[in-house]
This record gives C-alpha cells, sequence and structure tokens, in this order.
C-alpha cells in the first residue's frame, strides 16, 4: 500500500484496552456503548433538573429556588433531555444495531462516526459548564426571539446555548449522513430495502429527517449567534428584525425534531412486539409506509406550534387540516402493533411490558395531541401544563418507554448478559406508575389555567393538589430510575452468560455471537427474506405461508473479500483532534477576543486556535491510510 | 374459564389508571378563578364545548384502543414456560388496514369541519351585536399597561370593561413576547413587539376574572398577571367617568409628606396625573420616551416604563394582579419589590433603591400618600384649577409635580440621576434651558451618560407650564 508523505503527528492507537483505545476507537459498537453512556448520564441531569423543578413547584408561593434558577433549569431539563439524552440514546441504538442488522462488519464513514460521538460530547460538556460559567441558558429550550437578545438576556448563558447547540447539530448532521449511506449501501447481500428490518428503516428515516431539520436549526442559531455576538438585528423588531421568524425555523426544525425523537422507539417496538409475540409483524408495508409517511408529512405541520401567535385563521385552518391528517398514519402503526399482538403467545418480560407500556401511553398523549390540533381548544390550552402533559405522554411515555424496550431487548447482545427480570419488572411498573402521577394530573392543571414555566403560583388557584400528587410522582421515577441502575450494577457483577439467541429472535443480530466480535459477522449473511435468521431456524414456516421457495435457505456465501480475511478500519486519534478543533473554532466566538492593532477589528484567537487544530487534524485524517499498515 | 381467573392479571393490568382518577377527582372545581371551564363568555364557552366534543370522542377512542390492547395482554399472554408452540402466523390483513386508515380519517373530519367553522367565527368581534368597545394593551416586562381610545382613560393591570358588550383588545408589546389570556372569557394570543393583535371577547356576566401572561417572557413571568373586571354597563361607564375626575384632596400628614417623596423618588416613571385629559393622551408617548431611555442605556438607565397609578387606591390588587392592595401588601412592595416579585426593574433601576435611601417611615408615608390617590365623588364641586401664584411658583409645581423633574434633579447641587441644577441661570441661557427639556440629547453635561432623560417633554409639557419651569429653574 502507498501511503503519501503527510507527517504523522500522532501515530495510531495500538492497544485495544485503555482509555486510549476509546478514544481512537472507530468500532461502531463501542462508539455506541458510548453514546449510550454518555446519553444515560445526562438522562440522570436532566432528571435531577426535573426533581428541582418538581420540587419548586410542590406548593403555592415556594421560594426552594429563585425564578432565575427555575428558568435556567427548565431551559436545562428541556435541551437536556432532547438533544443529550434521546436523540443520542437512539444513536447509541443505531450504532449497536444497524450494522448487525442489516448484516454488515462496520458502518460506511466509522472515522466520520467517531467525529460525531466527539463533538456531541464536547457540545455537550459546553453547554453544562454554562452552569458555572455565569449561568445556564435561561430562555427555554425553544428559546423564542427577541426574548433570547443581548437586550433581555444579557450574560452568556444564551451565548451558550446558540453556540453548544450548533456544535451538537454538526454532530447530529455527520451521524445521519454516515447511518443514510450506511443503510442504503452495506446491506447484506439479498436484503432489498423491503426485506429491511422496521427499526432499521426508522433510522433511515429518522437520519433523513435529521439531514434535512438540523440545517434549518443551524441557521437560525447562527442568526441568534450573529444578533448576541457581532450585533446584528435578525430577531430585533426596533431595527426591523421579526422575532416571529425564530418560531418559523424553529419549529420548521422543531417539529421533525419530534418524530427524529419518537421514530426510533416506534421502530424498537416493532422489533420487539413480534419476539415477545411469536408472531410477524403484522402489516410490515403498512408500518413502513406510515414511518415514511409520517416523516413527510412531518414537514408541513409546524405552525401548529403556533396557533396563538396570530398567524390568522386561513394559516390555522391549513396547519389544523395538515396536523389531524398526520394522526392518521400513526393510528396505522398503533393499530399494526396491536395487530402483531392479537393472536400471538405473548412472553410479558421486562422489554415486552416497556412495549406495550409504550403502546398504552402513546395513545393518551396521541388523543390529547388531537384536542389541542383544533386551534380554538388550543387556544385555552396552548403554553399551559397541559401541553407539558401532552408531550411527556409522547415523549417519555413513547419515546423514553421504547428506549427502555429496546434496552432490556439488546441488552444481551450487547454485554453478553441479561438484565435481571424481577428488578426490571420493579423497574417498569415504578416507572408507568411515577410517569402517571406525575404527568397525568397536569393535563387538568393546564385545563385549569396553569401557564407553563412559571416559577411559581399563587395559593387559592386550585392547583396545590395536583403539584404535589405531581411531584411524589416524579419522585417515584427516580427510585425507579434508581431500581434500573441497581439492576445494571447486578448485571453486570454477575457472572451468568447470555445465550447468542436468548429470545429467539428474528433479526441477523441474533445469529452472531453475544457479545458480537469486532467484525460482526465471520461471513456476511445472505438474506432471502424479511426475519431472515427467524425463518433460518423454522425453515418450515417460510414454506407454508408464502409458498415463495421451496427449499431451505442457502447456506450463507463466503465473505466477499475472500479467503476469510477481514478488513476493519484501524483506531485513530484524528477523529478526536478534529471534534476538539470544531468545537473549539465554535466556542471562540464567544466573547474571548483581542484587539488587532492599528484596527478597528478585533480577533477571536481562541477561534483561530481552533480552526487551526481542526484543520490540521483534517490533514492528518485524509491521509491517514483507513487500515494500518500490517493491520486487518 | 373461570371469570376470576381471567380478571386477576386484568387488575393488575388496570393499576395505570390508577393515577388518572384521582387526577380527575380533584378536577371537577369549575369555580377555580383560571379555569377553561366555568367560562363567563361566548369565547370561552365556544371553545370548551369544542374541546368537550373532541374529549369524548378521544376518550371513545382511548376507551376502545385501550381494552383491546388490555384483552390481547392478558387474552394471548404465555401460559406456561413449557409452551413453546408457536401462534398462528399472520402477516396482515390489507382489508383491516383501509378500515383502520378510512376510519380515523372519518373522525378528524368530524372534528375539522366545526374547528375551522369556529376559527373563522372567532376572528374578529361579531359586526350585528352592537358597538364594540375598543381597549388597547401594551405588555412590557411584566404588567400590562391599559388605555380606552377617545375616552382620554389609562390605566394599568386591572381592566374594566362592560357586561355584554363586544370589547375588542388592540394589543401591542414594548419588549419581548408576551400573551394575554383571560380563561373565563377567551383563549389566549401572543403579543409580537413590532407587530399588532386584535383579540375580541365578550363577558356575560359580571365578575373579576383572572388573567396571566401566558408565553415566557423572562425572570418575573410567573407574576406577570392582570385582572379584567366586567361591570353592568352604567358601573363601568361611572368608573371610566371617575378616572376623568381629579383626586381628592390628601387629608392625612402621611399621604401629605408622602405626596412630595413620591414627587422627588417615584415621579419621573409612575405618573399620577392621567386624570386629566392632555396627560392621559400623552402617556403612551412618556412611556416610550422612558422606553427608548432604558433601551440606550441599559447598564446605567434609570427609567424604564413603570405602570400608571392615576386613582391607584381605586384598584384592588397590586403588583400587576398579585396580592390585594391594602396598606400592609403596599408598605411591604414599596420597602422590598424584589420580595414580593423577584426580577422586578423597580429594585434594579430606581435610584431610591439604588441607594438605598427609603426609609421605613418613608416608606409608610408613600403607601399613605398612594392609598388616598382616589377620585373625587361624581357630585363633588370641582374647584377651578387655581394657576395662580407667581411663574416660578407654578414652575415649581411642574418640576416637583407631575412631570417628575425632581426624581432626577436636585435643586441643589447634589447629584442624582442627572445633574444638580443650583446656580442654572449662571450657565445657561433660557434657549439653552429650553433646549435642554426639549431635546435632552443635544448637550450633555460631560460626566453624565447620553440617552438617560425621556425626550418626551416636548409634547408633555404645554407652553405655559415649559415657560413657567425655565422661570423656576432660572430662580434657583
Amino acid at each position: 500500500m502507498t501511503t503519501i508523505a503527510f507527517p504523522t503527528l500522532i501515530s495510531r492507537p495500538t492497544s485495544y484496552t485503555g482509555l486510549w483505545s476509546w478514544i481512537g476507537t472507530v468500532d461502531h459498537k463501542r462508539i455506541g456503548t458510548l453514546y449510550g453512556v454518555t446519553a444515560f448520564l445526562y438522562f440522570l441531569i436532566g432528571g435531577i433538573e426535573a426533581l428541582v423543578i418538581r420540587g419548586q413547584l410542590s406548593t403555592a408561593e415556594n421560594d426552594m429556588v429563585s425564578p432565575e434558577i427555575f428558568n435556567q433549569l427548565f431551559t436545562m431539563h428541556g435541551t437536556t433531555m432532547v438533544f443529550m439524552v434521546v436523540m443520542p440514546m437512539s444513536a447509541a441504538f443505531f450504532n449497536w444495531m444497524v450494522p448487525l442488522m442489516i448484516g454488515a462488519r462496520d458502518v460506511a464513514f466509522p472515522r466520520l462516526n467517531a467525529f460525531s460521538y466527539w463533538a456531541f460530547l464536547f457540545g455537550t460538556i459546553f453547554l453544562n459548564m454554562s452552569f458555572f460559567l455565569g449561568g445556564a441558558p435561561n430562555a427555554g429550550w425553544f428559546g423564542y426571539a427577541n426574548l433570547t437578545g443581548n437586550t433581555y438576556s444579557p450574560g452568556d448563558g444564551v451565548t451558550f446555548w446558540a453556540l453548544g447547540l450548533t456544535i451538537l447539530g454538526v454532530a447530529s448532521l455527520a451521524a445521519s449522513f454516515n447511518f443514510i449511506v450506511t443503510i442504503l449501501n452495506m446491506r447484506a447481500p439479498g436484503m432489498s430495502l423491503m426485506k429491511m428490518p422496521v427499526f432499521v428503516w426508522m433510522a433511515l428515516v429518522t437520519n433523513v429527517l435529521l439531514a434535512l431539520a438540523m440545517p434549518v436549526i443551524a441557521v437560525a442559531l447562527i442568526q441568534l449567534g450573529l444578533d448576541r455576538v457581532l450585533g446584528t438585528n435578525f430577531f430585533n423588531p426596533l431595527a426591523g428584525g421579526d422575532p416571529v421568524l425564530w418560531q418559523h425555523l424553529f419549529w420548521l426544525f422543531g417539529h421533525p425534531e419530534v418524530y427524529i425523537l419518537i421514530l426510533p422507539a416506534m421502530g424498537i417496538v416493532s422489533e420487539t412486539l413480534p419476539v415477545f409475540s411469536k408472531k410477524p409483524l403484522f402489516g410490515y408495508p403498512a408500518i413502513v409506509l406510515a414511518g415514511a409517511v409520517i416523516g413527510f408529512m412531518g414537514w408541513f405541520v409546524w405552525s401548529h406550534h403556533m396557533f396563538t401567535v396570530g398567524l390568522g385563521p386561513a394559516a390555522n385552518s391549513a396547519f389544523t387540516i395538515s396536523t389531524m391528517l398526520i394522526a392518521v398514519p400513526t393510528g396505522v402503526k398503533i393499530f399494526n402493533w396491536m395487530g402483531t399482538v392479537w393472536g400471538g403467545k405473548l412472553h410479558l418480560n421486562t422489554s415486552m411490558m416497556f412495549s406495550l407500556g409504550f403502546i398504552a401511553m402513546f395513545v393518551i398523549g396521541g388523543l390529547s395531541g388531537v384536542t389541542h390540533a383544533s386551534p380554538p381548544t388550543d387556544a385555552q390550552q396552548q403554553d399551559t401544563y397541559y401541553i407539558v402533559a401532552h408531550f411527556h405522554y409522547v415523549l417519555f411515555g413513547g419515546s423514553i418507554l421504547g428506549l427502555f424496550a429496546g434496552g432490556y431487548y439488546w441488552w444481551p447482545k450487547m454485554t453478553g448478559k441479561r438484565l435481571g427480570e424481577s428488578f426490571g419488572k420493579w423497574h417498569f411498573w415504578t416507572m408507568l406508575i411515577g410517569f402517571n402521577l406525575t404527568f397525568g394530573p397536569m393535563h387538568w392543571l393546564g385545563l385549569n389555567g396553569m401557564p407553563r414555566r412559571i416559577s411559581t403560583y399563587a395559593e387559592g388557584m386550585g392547583w396545590e393538589t395536583s403539584n404535589a400528587i405531581a411531584t411524589a410522582g416524579a419522585m417515584l421515577i427516580a427510585v425507579s430510575v434508581l431500581i434500573f441502575i441497581i439492576n445494571v450494577i447486578r448485571t453486570i457483577s454477575s457472572k451468568q452468560e447470555a445465550e447468542d439467541d436468548p429470545w429467539d429472535g428474528r433479526t441477523l443480530e441474533w445469529s452472531i455471537p453475544s457479545p458480537p466480535p469486532a467484525y460482526n459477522f465471520a461471513r456476511i449473511p445472505q438474506v432471502k427474506s424479511l426475519d431472515d435468521y427467524w425463518y433460518t431456524k423454522h425453515p418450515e414456516l417460510l414454506h407454508d405461508e408464502r409458498g415463495e421457495q421451496t427449499e431451505s435457505p442457502a447456506p450463507v456465501e463466503e465473505d466477499s473479500h475472500g479467503g476469510g480475511s477481514i478488513h476493519l478500519p484501524s483506531m485513530s486519534y484524528y477523529p478526536f483532534v478534529v471534534a476538539i478543533g470544531m468545537s473549539i473554532g465554535i466556542i471562540g466566538f464567544m466573547e474571548i477576543r483581542v484587539d488587532i492593532p492599528s484596527t478597528d477589528l478585533q480577533l477571536p484567537w481562541l477561534s483561530v486556535v481552533g480552526i487551526v487544530v481542526g484543520m490540521w487534524g483534517l490533514l492528518g485524517w485524509i491521509f491517514e491510510p483507513v487500515t494500518a499498515e500490517g493491520g486487518h | 374459564m373461570n371469570l376470576r381467573r381471567l380478571l386477576r392479571p386484568l387488575r393488575s393490568r388496570f393499576l395505570f389508571l390508577i393515577p388518572i382518577a384521582p387526577a380527575l377527582l380533584v378536577a371537577c372545581n369549575k369555580e377555580d378563578a383560571q379555569s377553561t371551564f366555568g367560562t363567563s363568555g361566548p369565547i370561552a364557552d365556544t371553545q370548551a364545548s369544542l374541546f368537550i366534543f373532541i374529549f369524548w370522542i378521544a376518550v371513545v377512542v382511548f376507551v376502545l384502543v385501550e381494552a383491546a390492547l388490555i384483552y390481547s395482554i392478558v387474552k394471548f399472554r404465555r401460559r406456561g414456560d413449557s409452551d413453546d408452540s408457536l401462534p398462528e402466523q399472520t402477516h396482515g390483513n390489507n382489508k383491516l388496514e383501509v378500515i383502520w386508515t378510512i376510519i380515523p380519517v372519518i373522525i378528524l373530519v368530524v372534528i375539522a369541519v366545526p374547528t375551522i367553522k369556529i376559527i373563522y367565527d372567532q376572528d374578529g368581534p361579531p359586526t350585528d351585536q352592537g358597538p364594540v368597545l375598543e381597549v388597547n394593551v401594551r405588555a412590557h416586562q411584566w404588567w400590562w399597561e391599559i388605555d380606552y381610545p377617545g375616552e382620554d382613560v389609562v390605566t394599568s393591570n386591572e381592566i374594566h370593561i362592560p357586561v355584554g358588550q363586544w370589547v375588542n383588545f388592540t394589543m401591542h408589546s414594548d419588549d419581548v413576547i408576551h400573551s394575554f389570556w383571560v380563561p373565563k372569557l377567551a383563549g389566549k394570543l401572543d403579543i409580537v413587539p413590532g407587530d399588532v393583535r386584535q383579540l375580541a371577547m365578550k363577558a356575560d356576566e359580571a365578575g373579576f376574572f383572572f388573567g396571566q401572561c401566558a408565553e415566557f417572557c423572562g425572570e418575573a413571568h410567573a407574576k406577570m398577571r392582570f385582572r379584567v373586571k366586567a361591570e353592568e354597563p352604567e358601573e363601568f361607564q361611572a368608573w371610566l367617568d371617575s378616572m376623568r375626575r381629579p383626586p381628592v384632596e390628601l387629608v392625612s400628614e402621611d399621604a401629605i409628606a408622602g405626596q412630595t417623596l413620591f414627587a422627588a423618588n417615584c415621579s419621573s416613571c409612575h405618573a399620577t396625573n392621567t386624570w386629566q385629559a392632555p396627560a392621559a393622551r400623552n402617556e403612551r408617548t412618556r412611556l416610550a420616551g422612558l422606553r427608548t431611555a432604558f433601551i440606550g442605556n441599559i447598564e446605567d438607565s434609570a427609567v424604564i416604563p413603570a405602570p400608571n397609578l392615576t386613582h391607584f387606591a381605586s384598584r384592588e390588587t397590586l403588583g400587576a394582579g398579585l396580592i390585594e392592595l391594602n396598606s400592609e401588601n403596599l408598605i411591604k412592595w414599596i420597602a422590598d419589590p424584589d420580595d414580593v416579585k423577584e426580577g422586578n426593574r423597580m429594585k434594579d433601576l430606581a435610584a431610591p433603591y439604588r441607594n438605598n435611601s427609603l426609609s421605613t417611615n418613608d416608606v409608610r408615608q408613600l403607601a399613605a400618600y398612594l392609598l388616598e390617590l382616589k377620585p373625587i365623588a361624581a357630585d363633588a364641586v370641582v374647584a377651578a384649577v387655581d394657576l395662580g401664584g407667581t411663574a416660578e411658583e407654578r414652575g415649581e409645581a411642574v418640576f416637583a409635580g407631575s412631570s417628575g423633574c425632581s426624581g432626577c434633579h436636585s435643586t441643589g447641587s447634589a447629584t442624582l440621576v442627572g445633574p444638580g441644577l443650583a446656580d442654572l441661570s449662571s450657565r445657561s441661557s433660557d434657549a439653552e434651558i429650553h433646549e435642554s427639556i426639549t431635546d435632552p440629547g443635544a448637550v450633555i453635561v460631560e460626566g453624565f451618560p447620553d440617552s438617560v432623560m425621556p425626550q418626551i417633554f416636548e409634547s408633555t409639557l404645554s407652553s405655559d407650564e415649559l415657560t413657567d419651569l425655565i422661570a423656576y429653574l432660572k430662580s434657583l
């Protein structure tokens, strides 16, 4: 192999264990683990923020925290749960499972994948550092202009938010391109799109949404950053700017974002329900189509977040219709899941319980959504706790329960050990009850006139009891998360070894050892049908039901590279270096500048440092061979 | 099969319904002040009815779906670990797919049709139900400025409206986005700075309705509340009239002392004189000037638009609908506004708080003054406003009184917010003094920031008042 001469300033990591091997890793499974662990830590941080919020609101006229701190907490709770928990936790499952489910040895761009994680990590650390550097962002996760302008949000909090989210946006974009290409190009031979597992389909839709939605929020964040750092007036009404422009941009990103948060969980339960019902997924094409339609229609509903902005009756009517229409494919999914369960032989283990809990809770969130798809009723509900209840039923009852279902389902594949079932069931029931105690009463609070984002409320409004119940529920959720943590610790320290296929699974990841070897598949599988692995175990079913073929599936072919030699990308530090450089480059736009002599310009020197580091890392990345000399 | 055995697992599956029950139990109090039920006007009535209509459809769907789900969990659960046989392997059913696509579409059409009809019905006040009362609302961080166009009446945070008449609120925001919401009367509408919003509503019965800003607007968002007082038409008219009558003569010594304190400490931001038509007409300009001064110098500004306090004692609440207006609460509020409403601008900006110059006694006297600020009775003989005295005496009244010069300028050499004015005639000509009042930015005394003094006095002072004021200033 010829190598173009480029000074190798940092040599590759050599050991496959220890800290440096994690920093240099390009293995999709290790990166998935990094995403998962990081996201879970942020789940705890976001949860603690939520507990303080609930503590403050447990009684009327409470002063446990000041309004300023309260505003920082609800801003960071939303920002954390959306960008640092649900998205990366979904990314953890994409990383782990997409290559395994499509029979690939790695993702299409392993180093880009590593870069995505490190950029995500640095962005989140930067955002959270704001707590210790003069105050966290305090203008809400939706950051409505012009409250985010320097006039009304002095201090650096909102700048941290704008720049931090910009870094996270770059990370998400990198990840989305990687997964789109991986899914389109790296499926095992024979796996046509309509033979892909639904989770992979939902990963594809989600990542297409990410690739299209992230640029929209990036534009808005850059405009906000320019307004704050350089004094432009995109959102300043006094200078002819338009605060409503921000809302259009934010929700044009924000509504697809909702589907970015829920589609991965929908994909997960579309895997667990058939496996634990011992039946194929009911209406596979309908579920796939519904997911794709949701992904498409998700672009035409953004203004339903803005029914009370005063866009006028024509706009409100149009967005009412599009919003109601999107309920139809969502309903199709739910009915097909129920069709899957119907007539099955349900194995009610923890993963299945979380999956069924997902359906039960998501239905509530969906129906309350229909009640404020109607602008006249939304006029009373918008910006109240009714909305808080609604989207927590979708994002907690939906996404979080779905992600836990996936966690229990794939844990043996990822770690080689099964999570404890009795602790798991305690975890499920405490979480389900705690969740309903917390968010159920909020429906009433909203209808009873309690606005969102208020740091305290007066006595005698009729809100005390419901708030007290909600706070008690939040504590029960905290207990359930503790039970989960204990379960994980017990499982990790136990000596058990899970089977390769503990659930009698249907998809390819169950055909390889638990945990999988670095190369995943010793031989690239040859796929003949949907749920191919299931039919290799039950060849008679394929014959019986479909009459498609009479012989049992052919044995998998030799690896296309032949000779049994498996090529894997070698470890590299450069993605880490580029992520550091890029992050510092963006962070440097905060007010860390020196005057340039004899001009009235200022040099954001930290950005320059970041750009230099990033460019150097990029050159190293380009000139570094994918596979180390002598590696394989 | 034994029914009880069938139900045993069912009971535990129903556990998740338990938390919903207490929520519903505490639910049913329509009397709560901000409940969206038990409404008192046609807009909110219709919105509540539409919600109830959609709610029951949702309940039916909810019950059917959850019941089917629970039934399948119970019916189709695996019994015993040894049962490894496979159930029937169904892959789908096109007929079902069509059915469960069409039925939701029908349901949604049933919801969408009345929805869109109501959207258009509620777009503006009806044209066939009598005259519409116009009310201007201007939202500020974190209070509400109210005026009645054509009536020369300005007030804040308590909006009086007549029962049975449509009211059209024309709404602006002076700073960030707010949202105007009186749940008992109508759903909310955001108020976007740089733009105008109109919201029509009507009260069908008298009441003191709670309102609250519904869009997050910064630190004191939780305490940006207000009230709408719906009164019988004749009471409403009486209130409007009373707002145009002069205040009663102060009685207590505390109140008289408080008036001087108010003029010196509070009057550069808070007006108390809009019972006079010219002052009422100028109030918006005055507040806009204060705002320009504030925006121009956020770090050091000592002025900001502040609630109009004309006939303050005739109100029922304090601090933007926060607490009952009484002596105890008012003293608490003046002594430490942040304690009642953290984040409010008075504590940050106003000189007496910055300099910590209000004594407990001052606070008590200010409260006494404000609690005597009410209009004279309708039948009281209004003494002709006596503008007697010398030009200097009349000018002194302008200086210390409603135009609020004394809030920022001492008549000695001490610096308050602006420079002391002692011996002004030796420094400035009449024309220069005139210019400095009407165009404060023209000349800035060295060491003082630009844009602090409101650029409003040209419009708020009559030419007589200006002449008198200059005469007084020259006499210092």
